[in-house]
């Protein structure tokens, strides 16, 4: 098989139709929010490009998000966007190691200079020169701005690479910082979620190799198509936030009636996340639907925001509730303020460790 | 003690209700104009009762088909001509992808040209290589 075949060509050679090739475009139409009869273009515009060639660099992670990307074992719908790419390096899933792995990348960078996606899965640890996370005798630092130099374009995948995630939790002792930290010359892509929906990965790359362009992207660089709405606008639970019916614990009767979880902490009115829609394991469910609140983890700094049961309303991060902290104490509002936070934050990264 | 629902009783069917409007409406506009539509039903926040309900309203037709490509599909042409079910399986046969068209055929039936242009390539092929056995 050549890699300047076409994918048309690829999918004819292998004796699948292109039948298969319009039925992954109507799964990706569904999953990106386009229009439902974009699927045609899009299946004919694929048949025509050449696979991608994608360079996988997995940095301070624990493999979830891969986990999450390929998760499916046997011939689906899901599968056809490793038809769609050429995934020239990845280290937990390619058969060679050490020197041989490198060259494959070095090799695919220089085949590809300027055409090639790079998708990171981890934050990069950065202090001491980023000397607490190395592959290779080479520091994570190091190969992500070698792989970059002349890459299209990266896709971060999972909050880890996105935000930084939890290497990069108080006190965060590596110094991790995001993919977009380092690598301001180039775009970036944030696909948040720990991990993230497989459907966010693979449809935002199928995006970029079928549209030849980023899709819309929100302030935080993450897919609007995918992180446009908050959990909580999209959630079936929603009716019983707006009726004011609360579970208060979790084996109360608003619990086992399945109303709204916003005071046992979910976060879904500030989480931007496709779970409510796309759901988890092909559809089956998402924490909510299963009785648990959303903790966020799409968005920056979400394991330091003071407790994953703690009510949205007496969060140690909500300005409201610290405005109104002041005010009651009568202090200068402030100092006051400001004092309350640091006291609240310490309380909440004490109760959170707990 | 009772099972925890998952599932809050509001408005039953309201959202089913909703969409066979938008399908009676699309409909009409196929039979005055010829143009095609779909509305993708994994995008709306269906409920499983929503989904029955539509099922039951539209009912089944003429036509029932199966594909086997990259996992299997159903679909359907329901009680209501022009008004097709496709629902596209993936891993673990759940609902990968599911809408209603509103069309002549589905898109997906339709055979592609470069398959067809394959397929006669295959056959031409195949049936020399028959005609060199019978000469032997």
């Amino acid at each position: 098989m050549s890699e300047r075949d076409t994918i048309g060509e690829l999918l004819l050679r292998r004796g699948v139709s292109r039948r298969a090739l319009l039925k992954y475009t109507t799964y990706l139409a569904t999953v990106m929010a386009l229009p439902p009869l974009a699927s045609r273009v899009m299946a004919d515009a694929l048949a025509k490009a050449r696979r991608q060639s994608v360079i996988w660099l997995s940095f301070q992670e624990c493999t979830g998000c891969t986990e999450s990307l390929t998760r499916s074992f046997s011939p689906t719908i899901e599968d056809i966007i490793f038809d769609l790419i050429s995934l020239d390096y990845h280290e937990a899933l390619q058969a060679v190691s050490g020197t041989a792995a490198e060259e494959a990348r070095l090799a695919a960078m220089k085949e590809n200079q300027g055409k090639y996606v790079v998708v990171v899965d981890g934050s990069v640890s950065t202090r001491d020169g980023g000397v607490y996370s190395t592959s290779g005798g080479k520091t994570n630092l190091e190969v992500l701005k070698e792989t970059a130099e002349h890459a299209l374009a990266l896709i971060s995948v999972g909050t880890c690479a996105a935000f930084g995630g939890i290497p990069h939790a108080n006190p965060n002792p590596t110094g991790a910082l995001p993919v977009s930290d380092i690598i301001t010359d180039k775009p970036v892509i944030n696909i948040s979620g720990c991990p993230p929906i497989a459907e966010a990965m693979a449809g935002t790359i199928a995006y970029l190799i079928t549209f030849g362009k980023l899709p819309d992207l929100d302030h935080l660089n993450r897919p609007k198509a995918f992180f446009g709405d908050s959990i909580h606008d999209r959630c079936y639970r929603r009716p019983f936030y707006d009726k004011g019916l609360f579970a208060k614990s979790f084996d109360d009767e608003g619990a086992r009636k399945g109303w709204c979880l916003y005071e046992v902490g979910c976060k879904g009115p500030v989480t931007y996340n496709a779970c409510a829609t796309l759901k988890w394991n092909g559809g089956v469910s998402f924490p909510i639907q299963s009785g648990h609140g959303c903790l966020g983890c799409s968005e920056p700094n979400f394991w330091d925001k003071g407790g994953f049961y703690r009510p949205l309303s007496s969060h140690a991060g909500n300005p409201a509730a610290i405005i109104g902290g002041a005010v009651a104490v009568g202090a200068a509002a402030g100092v006051a303020s400001a004092l309350l936070a640091r006291r609240r934050k310490q309380q909440a990264a004490k109760e959170s460790q707990s | 003690m009772e099972p925890a629902r998952t599932e809050p009783e509001i408005s039953p069917g309201a959202l089913a209700r909703s969409v066979l409007r938008e399908i009676a409406e699309r409909l009409a506009e196929l039979a005055r104009t010829g143009e095609p539509a779909a509305i993708d039903l994994r995008s709306l926040p269906l409920k499983a009762s929503d989904r029955s309900e539509l099922e039951d309203c539209l009912g089944r037709g003429d036509v029932t088909a199966t594909l086997n490509v990259a996992g299997t599909s159903e679909l359907w042409e329901t009680r209501y001509s022009g008004v097709w079910w496709v629902r596209h399986l993936g891993a673990g046969d759940r609902i990968a992808a599911e809408r209603i068209e509103i069309s002549i055929v589905p898109e997906i039936l339709v055979t592609h040209s470069a398959d067809i242009a394959n397929a006669a390539e295959r056959m031409r092929a195949d049936l020399a290589g028959t005609e060199a056995a019978t000469h032997v």
